[in-house]
C-alpha cells in the first residue's frame, strides 16, 4: 500500500523560496518600522537594510518623514544624509522627529548624475544609518547600480520618488506607494516579496500634530487682600 | 642623449635606426635628421634620483645614494610589514613605473652584491638572491669590467686570461693589491660578505617641497593627474620616514611665462582628519582637478606639505566597528566635498531666534561646530511647537477663494494660530502660523501676514511656508 507521501513546503527547503500567499523571509538585517501593522505586511517584519527601498509620492510633504520616523531615529547613532531634498529641511522639526542635528547632514546638488555619484559612494562607505535620496527621473541602470551599491553595506536606503514612475521597473525588491489620507497615509503595496495585496493599508500619523491642547489662559487665584492695609491688621 | 658630444644613451627608435653608443653627434644626424639630442644634465640627474629615493623612504628608513645613479635600499626588517620580497619588489617595481623611471631591482644578503647584480641585471633576468650560497655564484660568473676600480685595468685582466669576478677571486691577493689598488679588494670583500660596509643613510629633510617639470604643456587639468601622483608619492615617502601625517597640502600649478608672468595656479587640499597614505589624497586631488578650469597651459608642478602633525598609532580595537570608523565617514564626506563643493554638504547648526527661516542656519560640513554650542542653541522642549520638515525658501503667496485661502484646493485650518512676532531690529515679522489642511489631507504650513500695510479693508494675505513631510 502506497502511503501519500506529504510534500516539503517550499519555505523549509529554501529560504528564499515561498509561496505566493506567504510573505518572504528577508535575508537582511530589518529594522522596525515602528507601526506594528506595517510590520505584519513586511517581509522580515521591517525596513530591511542594504537594500533600496523605493517610497512612490504622490507630492511631497505628505508624511514621508513622519512614518520612517521610529527607523530614522534607530538608524540616528550614526549619520543620516538628506541627498537632494526637494525644499530645505528645517531641523528644529527633524529634531522633533528624534533626529539630532548633528547627525544630519543635507547634500546639495546641482547635476543629477552628481547626486547619483554621492548617493553610491555614501552607500558604499557604509558609515551612514540612512540615506534618503530624491530623485524625480532615475534611469533603470542607475536603479540598479545604486541597489548593487547598497548591498556593500548596512545603510538604510530610501528613494524618494514621484508616483508616475510605479509603472516603471525598479530592482527593488520592496516598493511602497504613499497617498495622504484623513489623519494619515495610506501605504499602497506597489511590490513586496508577498502575495499581492490592492486595498492600501492605512496609518495614522497626524495625532502628534494636530491633536494638542494649547493652554488657556487662566487668571491667575492671588488671594485677596485689603488694599494698604497689612492682612493682620483686618479684623 | 649626448655626453662630451658622444652618444650616452639611445632610444629603441633610434637604435633601430642604426645609431649607437659612442657616435658622434654629425654621425647621429646624418643617419636621423630627426634625432632629439639632449646633453646629460647631472643636476637633473641627481633630482630624480633623489625623487625615487623620497618615494622609497616609505619602504625602509635606510635608504643610500650609491654611485652610478644607484639607490641601495635595507629591506631586512620591512619584509614582514610589506608581505615578503616577492610583494615588496612589486611595490617597488610599481613604484617606479608611477614615478616614471624604469630601473634594475636586484636584492642579495649583501648590499655590494645587489649593487653588482643590479648593474648587470639589465642583460639577464631578474637579479633576487636570497641565500649567501647562491649569491657567490651568481657573482662569480659576473664580467669583471662590472666592477669599477677593475675597469681602468680591462686590458690587463683580459691578458690573463681573467673573465670573471671568479677567476679575479683566484688571483693572489696580495699581488692584485699592489697591481689595482686596496679599492677593488674592499669591494670584492664586500661584495661577498667578508667585511662589513658602512653606509651614509639618507636623511630625510626637515621641510617637504618637490618639483617637477612637465614634458608637454598640459591644458587639460584631467591630464595633470598622473604627474602629481609621483609627487604625493614622493610625499607618502617623506611621511613615512619622518613618521608625519598631512593636514594640508598645496599644488602649485606653474603656467607659462607668455607676454605676462603669470603666478601660479594654486591648488590648496584641507583634510579633516591626518593622513600619510596616497590613495585618498589622489582620490580628492583627482576630483578636485576634474573641477579645476586652467587659465593657460601648466608647464610645471610643485607640492608643499603646509601643514603636518605626528602620526597617530593605529586604532587598536579588536573587532572592526560595522560600517566603518569614523575615519571613514569623514573622508568619504571630504571626497563628497571635493566634488561638490564645501558650500553643497552642510550640516544643521540651528539659531535661535522664533523667525522660522532665520531659525533654520546650515552650515558648510567642515566647520567645526562644538556640541555644547548646537545644545546651548537648541529649544528645550522640540515638541513645544510644530514646525514643518520642508521651508520654502521663499513664501508662496496664496490665492484666496470664498474668503479662504487656496492652494490646489481650498485649505481648512486644522491647528490653532501660533503667533510669531519678531525681528523688529532687521526685518520685522508679525505672522499667525497655522497647519492647514487641503482637500486631499496634505498638512500645509501657512500664515496670515498681520500688519497689512496702509489699505486697511484689504483682505487678509495669506502665504505658504512649509509642508509636513
Amino acid at each position: 500500500m502506497i502511503v501519500p507521501h506529504p510534500h516539503p513546503t517550499p519555505e523549509s527547503l529554501h529560504p528564499s523560496l515561498w509561496r505566493a500567499s506567504q510573505l518572504a523571509h528577508s535575508s537582511a538585517r530589518c529594522v522596525d518600522t515602528g507601526h506594528p501593522t506595517l510590520s505584519s505586511q513586511l517581509p522580515g517584519g521591517g525596513w530591511p537594510t542594504g537594500t533600496l527601498i523605493d517610497l512612490l509620492l504622490q507630492q511631497t510633504g505628505i508624511g514621508e518623514l513622519r512614518l520612517l520616523r521610529p527607523a530614522l531615529a534607530a538608524a540616528a547613532s550614526r549619520r543620516i544624509v538628506l541627498l537632494q531634498p526637494p525644499h530645505a529641511p528645517q531641523a528644529l522639526a527633524l529634531a522633533a522627529l528624534g533626529l539630532p542635528p548633528s547627525q544630519l547632514v543635507w547634500i546639495r546638488s546641482t547635476r543629477s548624475a552628481d547626486t547619483l555619484w554621492a548617493a553610491e559612494q555614501v552607500l558604499r562607505s557604509g558609515s551612514c544609518g540612512a540615506l534618503l535620496l530624491w530623485q524625480n527621473h532615475a534611469r533603470s541602470e542607475s536603479l540598479r547600480r545604486l541597489h548593487l551599491a547598497a548591498q556593500c553595506g548596512e545603510t538604510l536606503f530610501f528613494m524618494f520618488r514621484p508616483l508616475s514612475s510605479a509603472q516603471d521597473a525598479s530592482p527593488a525588491p520592496l516598493r511602497l506607494s504613499l497617498r495622504p489620507a484623513a489623519g494619515g497615509v495610506n501605504v499602497g503595496f506597489v511590490k513586496r516579496r508577498g502575495p499581492q495585496r490592492d486595498t492600501p493599508l492605512f496609518l495614522p500619523l497626524n495625532h502628534s500634530l494636530l491633536q494638542r491642547h494649547a493652554p488657556l489662559d487662566r487668571p491667575l487665584s492671588v488671594p485677596a487682600t485689603a488694599r494698604g492695609l497689612l492682612p493682620e491688621l483686618v479684623q | 642623449m649626448l655626453e662630451q658630444e658622444r652618444v650616452l644613451a639611445v632610444s629603441p627608435l633610434a637604435r633601430a635606426a642604426g645609431v649607437q653608443v659612442g657616435m658622434r653627434r654629425g654621425g647621429v644626424l646624418m643617419l636621423l635628421p630627426e634625432a632629439r639630442l639632449v646633453e646629460r644634465d647631472a643636476a637633473l640627474e641627481a633630482e630624480a634620483l633623489h625623487a625615487v629615493a623620497m618615494a622609497l623612504l616609505q619602504y625602509t628608513p635606510l635608504v643610500a645614494q650609491a654611485e652610478e645613479s644607484t639607490l641601495l635600499l635595507d629591506i631586512g626588517a620591512s619584509l614582514r610589514l610589506f608581505g615578503g620580497i616577492h610583494a615588496l619588489c612589486r611595490q617597488v617595481r610599481a613604484d617606479l613605473r608611477t614615478l616614471g623611471f624604469s630601473g634594475a631591482l636586484s636584492c642579495a644578503p649583501t648590499a655590494r652584491g645587489a649593487w653588482l647584480l643590479a648593474r648587470n641585471n639589465g642583460k639577464h633576468g631578474h637579479g633576487r638572491v636570497l641565500k649567501m650560497a647562491s649569491l657567490v655564484r651568481r657573482l662569480d660568473r659576473l664580467p669583471v669590467a662590472l666592477a669599477p676600480p677593475a675597469r681602468p685595468f680591462g686590458a690587463w685582466f683580459e691578458g690573463l686570461g681573467c673573465f670573471s669576478l671568479g677567476d679575479m677571486r683566484r688571483l693572489p691577493r696580495p699581488g692584485l693589491q699592489r697591481r689595482c689598488g686596496r679599492p677593488l679588494l674592499d669591494m670584492l670583500d664586500a661584495a661577498y660578505g667578508m667585511t662589513a660596509e658602512l653606509f651614509q643613510w639618507l636623511e630625510a629633510p626637515t621641510a617637504f617641497h618637490a618639483k617637477l617639470e612637465l614634458f608637454d604643456r598640459v591644458e587639460h587639468a584631467d591630464a595633470l593627474l598622473y604627474a602629481s601622483q609621483r609627487l604625493l608619492l614622493q610625499l607618502t615617502g617623506w611621511l613615512c620616514a619622518r613618521q608625519l601625517a598631512v593636514l594640508r597640502i598645496t599644488f602649485y600649478l606653474e603656467h607659462e611665462r607668455g607676454k605676462v608672468a603669470r603666478a601660479p595656479t594654486l591648488l590648496d587640499i584641507a583634510l579633516a582628519e591626518a593622513t600619510w597614505r596616497d590613495e585618498h589624497l589622489v582620490r580628492l586631488l583627482k576630483e578636485r582637478l576634474g573641477k579645476l578650469e586652467l587659465e593657460a597651459p601648466v608647464i610645471g608642478l610643485a607640492l608643499e606639505a603646509l601643514q603636518v602633525q605626528p602620526m597617530a598609532p593605529p586604532s587598536a580595537s579588536l573587532f572592526p566597528e560595522p560600517g566603518g570608523s569614523e575615519e571613514d565617514c569623514i573622508r568619504m564626506f571630504e571626497l563628497l566635498v571635493a566634488r561638490l563643493g564645501p558650500d553643497n554638504v552642510l550640516q544643521a547648526v540651528p539659531y535661535p531666534d522664533y523667525r522660522p527661516d532665520l531659525a533654520n542656519i546650515w552650515v558648510p560640513l567642515h566647520q567645526t561646530v562644538r556640541a555644547s554650542v548646537r545644545d546651548a542653541r537648541m529649544p528645550g522642549d522640540a515638541h513645544s511647537s510644530p514646525r514643518p520638515e520642508w521651508l520654502l525658501a521663499q513664501p508662496i503667496a496664496l490665492l484666496m477663494r470664498d474668503h479662504r485661502p487656496f492652494y490646489g484646493s481650498p485649505l481648512k485650518m486644522a491647528s490653532n494660530a501660533e503667533r510669531i512676532e519678531a525681528g523688529w531690529w532687521n526685518q520685522m515679522q508679525t505672522r499667525d502660523y497655522f497647519i492647514a489642511q487641503g482637500q486631499d489631507h496634505a498638512l500645509y504650513w501657512v500664515y496670515r501676514e498681520r500688519i497689512l500695510g496702509a489699505h486697511l479693508d484689504r483682505d487678509p494675505r495669506w502665504y505658504l511656508h512649509g509642508l509636513f513631510a
